[in-house]
């Protein structure tokens, strides 16, 4: 029992990480219908910016994770305005652009970081053991500041008037600027908060982590099935699929073994493609 | 009348030049030669792969800056191509093919990787070319290849000698958990390994094996804390992935100790661990990084790459030094055969950490095998120190 109570809080902790992540990237896509494949380079960008602030700066660390979403918000938002915005909607041609990106944001980190991995020192350590289970403090940090960002966002898209505008733009961008929403400016905003959300969960998971220009890789993988299992553009399926994500590869890491893992998380994204194509709680267009 | 005799001066003086310089030319001929580096220079593991490039270049740098590579007559300024394949075998064909087809090389340094090496062998020795490379598969030497030579030492070279050493040292540990990179590489060290840690009288209480672009093994490390190691044994894994897994495991409760005897890397494994964590940890250590060769070493390679520099590089500038003096010996660049040929007549030969010997014979039926001395190593105050050293003999 106990065991599985490790299991499911390992799975836990991993599954807030992967929602952080898919959550910006299918409100991205949710509002612009761009899949931002260099959304696991934001995440990227955000580990090296809070290893410039914290660790070389000497920043305090939440200062910095804070100044690193803001910053990867700010250069998400220049290239939104610079190269995606004439692409909103033309999927296809969208989804090479942040290819594209994806690359050249690559390559020029690995030409000014160098490509070796790199270390960062954890502003927390030492680990919490409740009822014989053990949660590694850093671990738990990033679980409750993941928790405290999923009640903010909800909070926004319900009540700010911002949040509210945004889910109209989904909805129906036309119907919006009927009713004096400028899409424009919520395409800018929206590039914005999803490339912030994956910038926080790279600051945030790289001193648990190394740092390097490949980081991104990963996250981004798992973005793209958690948003496949929850739906598409479906910030609730973000939610449910990031949850389902993490317990189910942290059991099956456990009892058979992390090959498998990686087996069945795509042969869960197979299953949900055939028997429900838009995901567990998105809706067909 | 003076104008004309100084202008017969400089007109035997200048044909003198003329004459001495041409006179001379043999001599001073210099040319260009090309060779190749494959590994790993991105990624997890590229620590070791920057080892192959770094080493090489360092090796030649040092021959360049000296005037060049004398071969009879004729003077080489040498120069290096390298590629890198990300431990991918379908990236290390593309780059032996673009060496051998488009830049003409005919020596090679790397691959480093078994996957990668085992996909070029056949390709070096259809076509020839020379390669020093190094896998941990056995395969590489297997049915005698005529070109292809392993230059770092495997875990058949040194397993058996650190896992006594361990067996001696800590006689009250009794159960191990092995924790390997899944592919060839991670397989056939975890086997050699497993096989050696039994002989010995060890229990082995777990085998596990995970993605190279893993960096996150709590449930590997819940599913080890079942089996209540009192060794986890690091194997092949990438030094930062072993940083990585000590201070989880260590998080997760783990109290044992650590054992590493695969690729070296104690500053990226203390990194990733932080000091406290990776404190007495044993570690397969590929050179003495007290030694003022291997300081000489680090600072060279600071101007390739960014420190730290990995001990792989080591056996990549002996290996280069030794090709290089083959050349020299055999007094050809572009006949492999001879250069071979030589190569293999070379050793002992003295190398920056102590004297190289080709063998092997026992263990895959022909010398081409480069033996080194071992190193053994434990991580003391988030540094390497060595508490013991095995020569090659």
């Amino acid at each position: 029992m106990q065991l599985l109570i490790q299991i499911l809080m390992n799975g836990l902790m991993m599954g807030l990480v992967y929602i952080m992540m898919a959550l910006g990237f299918t409100l991205i896509f949710g509002i612009m219908r761009i899949v931002n494949f260099a959304h696991g380079e934001f995440y990227m960008l955000g580990a090296m910016a809070v290893m410039i602030l914290f660790s070389t700066l000497g920043i305090n660390y939440f200062v910095a994770v804070l100044l690193a979403a803001l910053l990867v918000a700010v250069i998400g938002m220049v290239i939104e305005r610079l190269l995606l915005r004439q692409f909103v909607g033309r999927e296809l041609n969208g989804m090479i652009m942040t290819l594209a990106i994806a690359i050249t944001l690559k390559a020029g980190a690995t030409i000014i970081f160098g490509p070796q991995e790199m270390s960062i020192p954890r502003p927390v350590s030492g680990v919490t053991e409740i009822a014989g289970i053990l949660i590694p403090n850093d671990r738990m940090l990033v679980g409750a500041i993941a928790i405290a960002i999923l009640v903010l966002f909800y909070f926004f898209l319900r009540y700010a008037r911002a949040g509210l505008a945004m889910r109209a733009v989904a909805q129906d961008w036309e119907a919006a600027a009927l009713q004096g929403i400028r899409p424009q400016r919520i395409y800018l905003l929206s590039f914005g908060i999803g490339c912030a959300l994956a910038g926080l969960a790279g600051a945030l998971m790289a001193p648990i982590y190394t740092v390097s220009p490949f980081i991104g890789d990963v996250p981004m993988l798992k973005a793209f099935i958690v948003v496949i299992l929850g739906g598409l553009g479906s910030l609730p399926g973000a939610v449910v699929g990031g949850l389902l994500l993490g317990v189910v590869e942290a059991g099956v890491a456990t009892f058979i073994n992390t090959t498998v893992a990686t087996m069945i998380s795509f042969a869960l994204v197979v299953v949900i493609l055939l028997f429900r194509p838009a995901g567990l709680m998105g809706q067909s267009r | 009348m003076k104008r004309n005799r100084f202008k017969r001066l400089a007109t035997t003086i200048g044909g003198a030049v003329v004459a001495l310089g041409t006179a001379f030319s043999p001599a001073l001929a210099q040319e260009t030669l090309v060779i190749g580096t494959i590994s790993a220079l991105n990624g997890p593991g590229s620590e070791w792969g920057r080892g192959v490039d770094a080493g090489t270049r360092i090796a030649v740098s040092e021959i360049n800056a000296n005037g060049g590579l004398v071969v009879g007559d004729t003077t080489y300024m040498i120069e290096v191509k390298s590629y890198d394949d990300g431990y991918k075998p379908a990236e290390g064909v593309a780059a032996a093919t673009r060496l051998i087809e488009q830049d003409g090389v005919k020596f090679i340094l790397g691959p480093l990787g078994s996957a990668s090496a085992l996909a070029v062998k056949p390709i070096f020795e259809e076509e020839g070319v020379l390669a020093l490379m190094n896998s941990y598969s056995p395969q590489t030497l297997a049915n005698n290849p005529k070109y292809v030579y392993r230059v770092l030492p495997t875990s058949v070279e040194y397993v058996d000698e650190i896992v006594g050493w361990v067996k001696e040292n800590k006689s009250d540990l009794s159960k191990v958990a092995v924790i390997s990179p899944n592919d060839q590489t991670g397989w056939d060290s975890q086997k050699t390994l497993v096989e050696a840690y039994g002989e010995v009288g060890f229990e082995i209480v777990g085998k596990e094996l995970f993605e190279r672009s893993s960096v996150d093994f709590q449930s590997i490390i819940t599913r080890l804390m079942a089996t209540s190691p009192d060794i986890i044994e690091l194997d092949t894994t990438p030094s930062s992935t072993a940083g990585l897994i000590i201070r989880q495991a260590r998080e997760l409760g783990f109290e044992g100790l650590f054992v590493k005897i695969g690729g070296p890397g104690v500053p990226a494994i203390v990194e990733a661990a932080g000091k406290e964590f990776a404190e007495g940890t044993i570690v397969y250590a590929a050179a003495d990084t007290s030694s003022e060769k291997y300081k000489w070493m680090e600072e060279e390679y600071a101007k390739i790459y960014s420190p730290p520099m990995n001990a792989f590089n080591v056996f990549f500038y002996d290996a280069a030094h030794l090709l290089f003096a083959s050349m020299q010996k055999a007094g050809t660049v572009t006949d492999v055969d001879a250069v071979r040929d030589t190569l293999v007549e070379m050793t002992p030969f003295d190398g920056a950490q102590g004297t190289l010997v080709w063998g092997g014979m026992e263990d895959y039926g022909n010398n081409n095998q480069l033996i080194v001395p071992t190193f053994i190593g434990r991580i003391s105050d988030g540094k390497e120190e060595i508490i013991d050293r095995i020569d090659a003999n």
